[in-house]
C-alpha cells in the first residue's frame, strides 16, 4: 500500500499522514475490490481488443485492426451509435427532471402518501423479461392501452414498436415510468434540506419557486449530479429493451433499436468476436469517459457540496 | 395513516391546521397518475389469474372471464420455489449488509477524509461503472473459476462485501452536502474517523443507507445472470431463474409467469413499505443533532 | 452506549464469515469418482417446463436404469442463457458433458474449437445414417461430424376449416399454389367497414418470415449456394418479395403493421382466436391448438408453391446434442448421446411432444403417425431445407434485414433491396476472407 502512496514529500506533517493512512484504510474495501476482482478483467479485455481473441480457440495479437474495422467496415457500429446517442440524450433528461418533479410531488404531506410512494416505485422494481412483453401488448397499435388513451384525447397514436420512427420514443417512454429508482434517491436528499432554511426563506416572503430555485436546488444538487452522471453511463449501455422487445434480438424495423450494447452482444456471444467486441467496449468506454469529464467540469458552476473540503 | 389529511413537517407550515387547496391539488394529481402507474401492474395480475384458453383470445380480457386462483398454486409447485426463495433470500441478505456497511465506509474515506492520490481513485471508481458488463464476463468467470469458486454462491456474496462503485458514488454525493460543522465538531473532541463515521455520519445518512438498501436488496433478488452463470446446482436456483422456466423455446405459460412474477414482487413490496419509516425520520435527526 | 454499538457492529462480522461458510459449501463437481464407482456425467438442456421436463427426465432415468456404469445427471438452463453460460464454461475448462445446443451454428462452434469432433465415435458406431440427410449435412463441419441431431421442426399451413366452410370453400381442398392462396384469402377476409374481421392470409404472420418466402419462391434457394456464394439478387427472390409486397399493398401497412403487433408479444393467437383463416406454424403448434383452441376444426397442407411443380418448400430448425470442448467424460458423454438419438429415446419423444425427430426410424414409427397432423409434419419433412450459417457472414442477417424492413416501409424497391443486400453481405465475406 505503502508504495501506492508513493513519492513522500518531507514537508507532510505527521498529523497529515496519518490522516492519509486513515484515508486509505477507509478506501481499502475497495481498493482490494479493485485489485481483485474488477481490475484484471477490464485489462484483460483492454488486451484483447488489439487481438482476434474469440474465447475458445485464439488469441493473437493484430494491433488496431478491430479498431479499424469498426470506423471504416462496420456499417452497424454507426447505426448503433447513432440509436444510442438518440437514446441517451432524450434519456437522461427526461428521466431526471421526472423523478425531481415525482420526488418533489411525493415529498409532500398528504393523506396515503406512503401508499403512494410505493405504488410509484414499484415499476421500476418489476423486472425481467415478463415486464417488457407487458409492455409489448400496452404499445400495441389497436388494442393497447397507450393508443386507447391517447385515442380518447384525439390523437391516433403511432405503431410504436414497427414503426422506425417510433420504436425509440416508445423505449424512452417505457423508461420513464420506472423512475421510481432515481426518485428515491431524491426522496432522500430532499430529506437532509434544513427545515430552517426554508423557514428563514418563508420569513422573507419567497415565494414556492423561488424557495425551489434558490434553496432545494442547490441542496440536492450533489443528487443531481450523481443522477445525471450514472444516467449518462447506464444510458448509454442500454440493452434488454433492445434485445428482449425485437425479433430474437434482431434490433428492430430497420435495425431501429440496435443499440450498441445489443450490437456488441451479437458481435461476443453470437459470432464470437469477442476481440472486436471488446474493442467496442473500450471505444464506448473513451466516449464516456469524455462526456463525463465535461460534465464533471461543468458540474463546478452547479453542484453546490455543504461539506466540501477544497 | 393518520386521520388529518396532513402530517406536521418541514415542508408544509405546520401552524396551519386545515387542508390547503394545493394538498388537494397534489392529491388528484397523485392518484390520477397512480392509475396509469398501476395500470400495467393490473394487467399483469390480471393475465395471471387467466387461463391460457383466455390468454390466446382477441382481444385480450382487461378483467379475467374466470379467475383461476389456482394458478398461483400450480406454478408455486411447479419448481421448487420455496428452496429458491430461502436461497435468494440469503444471496439478498448478504448484498444488503455488505452494500450498507462497506459502501459507506468506502465513501466516508472519498468524502471526509483528505488524502493524496484521492482524486486519481475516485476517477478510476468512476471509470469501473463505464465499462460494459459483458466484456468482463468471461474473463472474471475464468477468473472465479481458476479459485475454484464456481458451483458456489462466492462469486455472488464475496463482490458484495468489496463496494460497488454506484453505491460508494452516491453515497460520497451525500456525505459531501452533510455540513462539515457537524464532524469537525466531534473530530475537535478527539474522535477517530471511525467514530465520526459511526457516530455522526451513519445517523445522519439513514435515508441514504436506506436507499441503498433498498436498491441493493433489489439488485439481489432481480439477479438473474450472476446466479445463472456461477451456480451449478439447480437445488442453489434463484427465483429468477426459476421463473425462467415458464417461457420455453416454443411456447410461453403466460398466466403461471406473470403469477410467478407477482409473487416475486411481494417482498420487494413489503420491504419498501419498511424501510420508508427512514425517508421520513431522517431530517429530524438532523435537526436534533444541530440543536 | 457508543461503546457498545460498536461492539455491536465487530459481532457482525464473524457471523457474517460463519453463514458464508456454511451456506456456500462448494459442492463436489462430477469429475471426481462416486462412491459406487459409476461416472457421473452433466447434461444442460432448456427444457424446463411442465410439459418437456418430465419427457427428457423419463428419457435420463430410462438410460440411467439401462446400463451400471453412467449415471447422467440433468441440469435446466433457461433457453439462450445456457449458451452464453456453455462459452463461458468452455473457456474456463469446465463445461457439462453433453449440451443441447443451437442447429444453425454447429459449424460455426466447430471452427471455433467449442465442441468435441465425433469422428472417433462415428468409427465405432456409425450411426450417421439413421438420421435425415439434410439434418446431418447440417452437423458437419469439414466433413466431420460434431454434434448429433436431436429434434428438428418444419413449417406447414394450418387452416380453419369452418372458416371455409362458410367461404363456400372445400375444408378438403386446401390451397396449393400462391395463386390458389391468393383466391382463397380474398374469399376467406371478412371486413365490417374499414376493419377486418378475418384476414384470409397474410404471408409474413406466424412463422415463416421474409427470408423463408425468398427460399420458397427461388426453387429451393437461400442466401447462399452450397459453395457459400451469394444468391442474394435473383430473380426468383424478386418476384417472390414483389409478391410479398403485393399482400401488403392489399391489406394496408396500418393493418398489417397492427395484427403483427397484437399477435407479435405471443399472448394472443391470430389463429386460434379466429383473426386469420390460414397461418404458417410449425407442427408442434398443433398441440397448442389442441390445448387452447376449443375444438377448432382445422386441416394442414404443405406450403403453397410459386406454380405448379415449384415445389412446396419450407424451412427447419431444431436442436442438436454434442459434447463441449473440454468435457471430462467424453466417451461416456457419446454413449449417453447414442442412447438419445437412438430409436426408443426418439420414438418416446416424438410420442409425447408431437416434435419432429431426427432418427429417420423413429419419425416414421406406425404408433406415432396416427396423429395425422403429426404424419403431415413428417411427410413435410422431404421438402424442408435447413440453412447452416455461412462461417465467413455469420451475422448476415443484421445486414439484410433492414433492407427487407425498408421494402415494406415503401423506402427501397424489391429489386434495390436485393442488389444492396447483396453488396453489403459480399463485402463482409471479403472482409472475413
Amino acid at each position: 500500500m505503502k508504495a501506492m502512496i508513493g513519492q513522500k514529500r518531507p514537508k507532510i506533517s505527521k498529523l497529515a499522514r496519518q490522516e492519509e493512512r486513515q484515508g486509505y484504510l477507509f478506501i481499502l474495501p475497495w481498493l482490494i475490490g479493485l485489485f481483485g476482482i474488477t481490475l484484471f478483467p477490464m485489462l484483460f479485455s483492454l488486451y484483447a481488443s488489439f487481438t482476434n481473441y474469440d474465447v475458445t480457440s485464439r488469441m493473437d495479437f493484430i494491433g488496431l485492426d478491430n479498431y479499424r474495422r469498426m470506423f471504416t467496415d462496420d456499417p452497424l457500429f454507426w447505426r448503433s451509435l447513432s440509436n444510442t446517442l438518440y437514446y441517451v440524450v432524450w434519456m437522461v433528461p427526461l428521466t431526471t427532471i421526472g423523478s425531481i418533479l415525482l420526488a418533489l410531488l411525493l415529498n409532500e404531506k398528504v393523506v396515503g402518501m406512503r401508499f403512494f410512494r410505493t405504488i410509484y416505485y414499484l415499476p421500476a422494481v418489476l423486472s425481467g423479461v415478463g415486464v417488457y412483453f407487458l409492455w409489448m401488448q400496452l404499445l400495441s397499435p389497436t388494442s393497447g392501452l397507450i393508443n386507447t388513451l391517447l385515442s380518447w384525447i384525439g390523437i391516433s397514436g403511432p405503431a410504436w414498436l414497427s414503426d422506425p420512427m417510433w420504436t425509440k420514443p416508445a423505449i424512452i417512454m417505457m423508461k420513464m415510468w420506472a423512475v421510481g429508482g432515481g426518485m428515491l434517491l431524491y426522496l432522500a436528499s430532499l430529506q437532509g434540506v434544513p427545515a430552517q432554511l426554508y423557514e428563514a426563506a418563508k420569513l422573507d416572503g419567497a415565494s414556492v419557486f423561488r424557495r425551489f430555485w434558490h434553496i432545494t436546488l442547490p441542496m440536492i444538487s450533489p443528487v443531481i449530479f450523481f443522477d445525471v452522471i450514472t444516467s449518462f453511463i447506464g444510458g448509454f449501455q442500454v440493452f434488454q429493451e433492445g434485445y428482449v422487445m425485437t425479433e430474437n434480438g434482431s434490433g428492430g424495423s430497420m435495425n431501429s433499436l440496435l443499440f450498441y450494447n445489443l450490437h456488441m452482444w451479437h458481435k461476443a456471444f453470437t459470432v464470437f468476436d469477442m476481440g472486436y467486441a471488446m474493442g467496442m467496449a473500450w471505444v464506448l468506454f473513451a466516449i464516456v469517459l469524455v462526456l463525463t469529464l465535461i460534465n464533471m467540469k461543468l458540474s463546478k458552476r452547479w453542484v453546490y457540496y455543504e461539506g466540501e473540503d477544497q | 395513516m393518520g386521520s388529518s389529511l396532513y402530517y406536521s413537517g418541514q415542508q408544509t407550515d405546520y401552524r396551519k391546521k386545515r387542508v390547503s387547496l394545493r394538498q388537494i391539488v397534489i392529491f388528484i394529481v397523485l392518484a390520477l397518475g397512480s392509475i396509469l402507474f398501476l395500470l400495467p401492474l393490473w394487467w399483469m395480475i390480471a393475465t395471471s389469474l387467466k387461463s391460457m384458453q383466455e390468454i390466446a383470445q382477441y382481444p385480450p380480457t382487461f378483467i379475467p372471464q374466470t379467475f383461476h386462483i389456482d394458478n398461483y398454486i400450480r406454478t408455486w409447485v411447479a419448481a421448487p420455489f420455496t428452496q429458491y426463495t430461502l436461497n435468494t433470500l440469503l444471496l439478498s441478505f448478504f448484498a444488503v449488509t455488505g452494500n450498507v456497511i462497506v459502501n459507506s465506509f468506502v465513501a466516508y474515506g472519498f468524502a471526509r477524509i483528505r488524502f493524496r492520490g484521492k482524486k486519481v481513485w475516485f476517477s478510476i471508481l468512476l471509470a469501473t461503472m463505464m465499462i460494459p458488463g459483458f466484456v468482463t464476463l468471461i474473463p472474471q468467470y475464468v477468473m472465479f473459476s481458476k479459485l475454484h469458486l464456481v458451483g458456489t454462491y462466492y462469486p455472488l456474496i464475496i463482490p458484495q462485501f468489496l463496494g460497488s462503485a454506484f453505491y460508494i458514488f452516491m453515497l460520497r454525493q451525500f456525505y459531501l452536502s452533510i455540513p462539515r460543522e457537524l464532524s469537525e465538531a466531534a473530530k475537535i473532541d478527539g474522535a477517530s474517523h471511525f467514530y465520526t463515521w459511526l457516530r455522526v455520519i451513519i445517523p445522519l445518512s439513514k435515508p441514504a443507507l436506506a436507499t441503498i438498501a433498498i436498491l441493493s436488496f433489489n439488485g439481489a433478488w432481480n439477479d438473474f445472470l450472476g446466479p445463472l452463470l456461477y451456480v451449478n446446482d439447480e437445488s442453489l436456483y434463484t427465483l429468477q431463474i426459476g421463473l425462467q422456466s415458464f417461457r420455453g423455446s416454443v411456447q410461453t405459460q403466460w398466466n403461471y409467469l406473470m403469477a410467478g412474477s407477482v409473487l416475486v414482487l411481494l417482498p420487494v413490496i413489503v420491504l419498501f413499505f419498511v424501510f420508508q419509516r427512514y425517508f421520513i425520520e431522517g431530517m429530524n435527526l438532523t435537526a436534533g443533532t444541530k440543536g | 452506549m457508543h461503546y457498545k454499538f460498536s461492539i455491536r457492529m465487530i459481532w457482525i462480522i464473524p457471523m457474517i464469515l460463519l453463514l458464508l461458510l456454511t451456506a456456500c459449501t462448494p459442492r463436489s463437481d462430477s469429475s471426481e469418482p462416486r462412491a459406487d464407482g459409476k461416472v457421473e456425467i452433466d447434461f444442460w438442456t432448456f427444457w424446463g417446463s411442465e410439459t418437456r421436463r418430465p419427457i427428457i427426465e423419463k428419457i435420463i432415468n430410462d438410460f440411467n436404469a439401462s446400463q451400471d456404469r453412467i449415471i447422467v445427471k440433468h441440469t435446466y438452463l433457461p433457453f439462450g442463457d445456457i449458451w452464453t453460460k456453455n462459452l463461458a464454461a468452455v473457456a474456463a475448462g469446465n463445461p457439462a458433458d453433453v449440451i443441447i445446443n443451437d442447429y444453425a451454428n454447429v459449424n460455426l462452434r466447430a471452427s471455433k474449437n467449442q465442441n468435441t469432433n465425433l469422428t472417433p465415435y462415428l468409427q465405432k458406431d456409425n450411426i450417421a445414417d439413421t438420421f435425415y440427410p439434410e439434418l446431418w449435412e447440417n452437423v458437419l463441419y469439414n466433413n466431420e461430424a460434431y454434434a448429433l441431431p436431436f429434434n428438428t421442426d418444419t413449417r406447414m399451413l394450418y387452416y380453419n376449416k369452418t372458416a371455409f366452410k362458410e367461404a363456400g370453400l372445400d375444408p378438403n381442398d386446401p390451397p396449393q399454389t400462391w395463386a390458389e392462396l391468393e383466391e382463397y384469402a380474398k374469399k376467406l377476409d371478412k371486413k365490417s367497414g374499414q376493419t377486418y374481421e378475418q384476414v384470409g392470409f397474410y404471408p409474413l404472420w406466424g412463422d415463416f418470415g421474409v427470408d423463408s418466402w425468398l427460399m420458397n419462391g427461388d426453387n429451393g434457394n437461400g442466401y447462399f449456394d452450397a459453395n457459400d456464394q451469394t444468391t442474394i439478387n435473383t430473380p426468383g427472390k424478386a418476384a417472390t418479395l414483389k409478391w410479398l409486397l403485393s399482400w401488403q399493398d392489399r391489406l394496408g401497412r396500418q393493418t398489417v403493421d397492427a395484427m403483427k403487433a397484437e399477435f407479435g408479444n405471443g399472448q394472443s393467437d391470430a389463429f386460434i382466436s379466429g383473426k386469420v383463416a390460414m397461418y404458417i406454424q410449425t407442427g408442434t403448434y398443433n398441440t397448442q391448438l389442441e390445448e387452447f383452441g376449443k375444438d377448432m376444426d382445422f386441416g394442414v397442407a404443405p406450403i403453397p408453391e410459386r406454380e405448379s411443380g415449384s415445389g412446396h418448400w419450407s424451412t427447419g430448425g431444431g436442436f442438436v446434442v454434442e459434447i463441449p470442448r473440454g468435457a471430462k467424460h467424453p466417451a461416456e458423454a457419446w454413449e449417453f448421446m447414442k442412447y438419445l438419438t437412438g430409436v426408443d429415446a426418439q420414438k418416446y419423444w416424438a410420442m409425447e411432444n408431437f416434435d419432429n425427430v431426427a432418427n429417420i426410424e423413429a419419425a416414421k414409427d406406425k404408433e406415432a403417425n396416427q396423429n395425422p397432423v403429426y404424419k403431415a409434419s413428417v411427410q413435410n419433412l422431404e421438402s424442408t431445407k435447413l440453412f447452416p450459417i455461412p462461417l465467413s457472414a455469420p451475422d448476415y442477417k443484421n445486414l439484410i434485414n433492414p433492407h427487407m424492413d425498408a421494402v415494406f416501409l415503401g423506402q427501397e424497391t424489391p429489386e434495390q433491396a436485393l442488389a444492396a443486400a447483396q453488396q453489403d453481405i459480399q463485402s463482409l465475406m471479403a472482409q472475413n476472407k
